[in-house]
């Protein structure tokens, strides 16, 4: 499986499968009811946000809590350029990717002082920050009440067209996004996470590498939020909060971390619990925590980890010893696995 | 004097953030674990609390008495189950990587949201401030509701007695210890194990006491947990992860400049908190009191 062939073959997947995922949900498009168009609008807009998560946190290594920042952001661009400037949708569409990543450069460049645990919370806090000023700017923001109208054009707003637009940005930025991760720098992302000694010993400024993919990731998380308004026609402060920031972790988690479309079957995983589960019980969230305890406990390689045939092998037998290791764990030396 | 009332308002805050966070930071030092979940046990703390105590808490010494004992069993329930949580849950995930333990405590917080919805609905619940604290004080031309000065007074002593812990008994030195070294504590004949287990439940212990003492001051609702979480984080991160002492400054730091902007730009008071935090940390990378990450 290590020759060229199966190389070329894990390469072309990616494409390939965004190809055919894009023709069969445009074709779906006209069979689905109102309901389900709305469903896979969500999908397709929280599944671009994971995979843009996906680049920091699985790529880069960069666990970032605060990645709602820039979602809320490209929520709002649009929803208050509407509401107060009256600008067309179409440029405020454009510009909420700009605005993303100018904030996430910003953002990065203070956050990316610090390593792991510390950047998770500093980052958190910057979501934080961005919640409370939405939340707390009434005469801007409209504060907790959050703005609606008819913010987004009329052509937009039947769910079939709705969905059509959504389906095709998101395609065509995750395929993006794909391209990214194959380029030089996407490489050389994932070498800074294997061993940032290495990398920064073989002249590689780590620091510059981790903020450009801070900026990718929070353009790309901007245009997401832009896409939800466009499916809700609706922005409000808990697209900004910590919640919200741990929603596209909790996807990619679900899907697999290491799959670029990993994030992608995490989204309908997500979009089901959310949707549906909430008419069957007001608890999806308990079902929602349960589904992830159980990935991060016996398959932190996610749902397409079990799947994958090469390692199905190597995944039985660490699921076995995971499930050794929480059953006897009075066996464990004390200490010894720190 | 509207400005020291503020600052009473101010302490208060500062004295529940500390309980939080101290046990947060204690956490994050000895098992190095970002306890998302730790919120959820203050929310049990007052869910509990609500509970034993109900709404209709009138002025018989029966209704007082009970809501001592609830405050004595809330926490005690939830440090309960902080222990079996470590045991089931965190124990198995030591010495993974940093991103699965902080998930497991993210699906943690997920699944005890889902069990407060489950037992105790979605609606606000009140609990009266028991007759014994009612009323309020004046010091020098401010006042102070006896209860704020209650809360204040428990800080205080969980303060002293952690300090005490921590310091003086063997306990507490091997408590450090495990925070520098824990391979050496564990070949020392300590077990590293169990004592984790009981830093994790004197943390959860700490959480389900300000729980259950905040109960009365405000409604009680599931978004509680969520809501002290990030101000005790912050917290915790001011002060410098795993310094006990460093939780006591940042609280204060916080409750302060929480009444500062309730003061001066009450637009912004919560924002200010968090240009507190990305201040300290852009100067201080690793908080007041805190050691640098390797």
């Amino acid at each position: 499986m290590m020759d060229g062939r199966g190389k070329i073959f894990t390469h072309g997947a990616v494409p390939l499968s965004l190809a055919s995922a894009l023709v069969v949900f445009a074709i779906l498009g006209f069979v689905l009811s109102p309901r389900w168009l709305f469903f896979f609008q969500g999908v397709f807009e929280l599944g671009l946000f994971a995979v843009a998560t996906n680049l920091l946190i699985g790529y880069g290594g960069l666990v970032s809590f605060g990645q709602a920042s820039f979602y809320g952001l490209g929520a709002y661009v649009v929803a208050l350029g509407w509401l107060h400037y009256k600008i067309p949708f179409w440029i405020l569409f454009l510009l909420a990717p700009v605005f993303g990543a100018v904030t996430a450069l910003l953002v990065g460049m203070l956050a990316l002082r610090a390593r792991q645990l510390y950047f998770a919370l500093l980052t958190l806090a910057f979501s934080q920050l961005f919640f409370t000023i939405a939340h707390q700017w009434y005469h801007f923001t409209e504060g907790s009440n959050g703005v609606f109208g008819a913010m987004v054009p009329r052509i937009l707003t039947a769910p079939q067209h709705g969905y059509w637009f959504i389906l095709g940005v998101s395609v065509i930025a995750i395929f993006l996004l794909w391209l990214v991760t194959i380029s030089p720098f996407g490489l050389t992302l994932q070498a800074i996470r294997e061993n940032r000694k290495k990398a920064e010993a073989i002249g590689i400024n780590v620091y510059r590498h981790q903020l450009y993919a801070f900026v990718i990731a929070g353009a790309f998380s901007a245009l997401a939020g832009a896409l939800f308004v466009v499916h809700d026609q609706s922005a409000y402060p808990a697209l900004l909060d910590w919640i919200k920031s741990g929603e596209p972790i909790l996807m990619i988690m679900i899907g697999g971390i290491g799959f670029f479309l990993g994030p992608l079957v995490g989204a309908v995983i997500f979009q089901f619990a959310h949707n549906f589960l909430i008419e069957y019980t007001h608890v999806w969230e308990l079902v929602l925590g349960l589904i992830l305890l159980v990935i991060v406990l016996f398959a932190p390689d996610g749902l397409l980890g079990l799947l994958d045939s090469r390692h199905r092998g190597e995944v039985r037998e660490k699921m076995h010893s995971r499930l050794k290791r929480v059953f006897a764990f009075r066996n464990n030396r004390p200490g010894s696995k720190r | 004097m509207y400005g020291l009332t503020q600052l009473f308002s101010g302490l208060t805050t500062a004295a529940l953030l500390f309980l939080v966070a101290a046990g947060l930071t204690m956490i994050f030092g000895g098992l190095r674990i970002i306890n998302v979940a730790h919120g959820s046990f203050y929310m049990y703390g007052a869910f509990i609390v609500s509970s034993l105590v109900g709404t209709a808490l009138t002025s018989s010494a029966h209704a007082t008495a009970l809501f001592w004992t609830a405050l004595i069993v809330a926490p005690l329930v939830v440090a309960a189950l902080g222990a079996l949580t470590e045991y089931l849950v965190l124990r198995p995930l030591y010495g993974r990587e940093h991103l699965l333990q902080l998930l497991a405590t993210f699906a943690l917080f997920y699944i005890f949201t889902g069990v407060s919805l489950l037992f105790w609905g979605g609606q606000y619940r009140s609990i009266s401030i028991p007759p014994m604290l009612q009323g309020h004080l004046t010091v020098l031309g401010a006042t102070l509701p006896v209860y704020n000065g209650f809360i204040m007074l428990i800080a205080v002593a969980v303060g002293l007695f952690m300090w005490w812990l921590l310091q003086r008994t063997p306990l507490g030195w091997r408590i450090r210890a495990a925070v520098e070294d824990p391979e050496m504590l564990a070949a020392m004949g300590t077990n590293v194990r169990g004592l984790f287990t009981g830093v994790f439940t004197l943390g959860t212990f700490l959480a389900g006491l300000a729980g259950a003492i905040v109960g009365p001051t405000q409604s009680v609702t599931t978004g509680l947990g969520a809501q002290i979480l990030v101000s005790a984080f912050i917290v915790a991160v001011i002060g410098g992860l795993g310094s006990v002492a460093g939780a006591a400054i940042g609280a204060i730091i916080i409750g302060l400049s929480q009444a500062a902007g309730v003061l001066w730009a009450p637009q912004f008071e919560s924002a200010f908190i968090y240009v507190a935090m990305i201040l300290v940390l852009a100067i201080r990378p690793s908080g007041l009191l805190g050691v640098p990450e390797q």
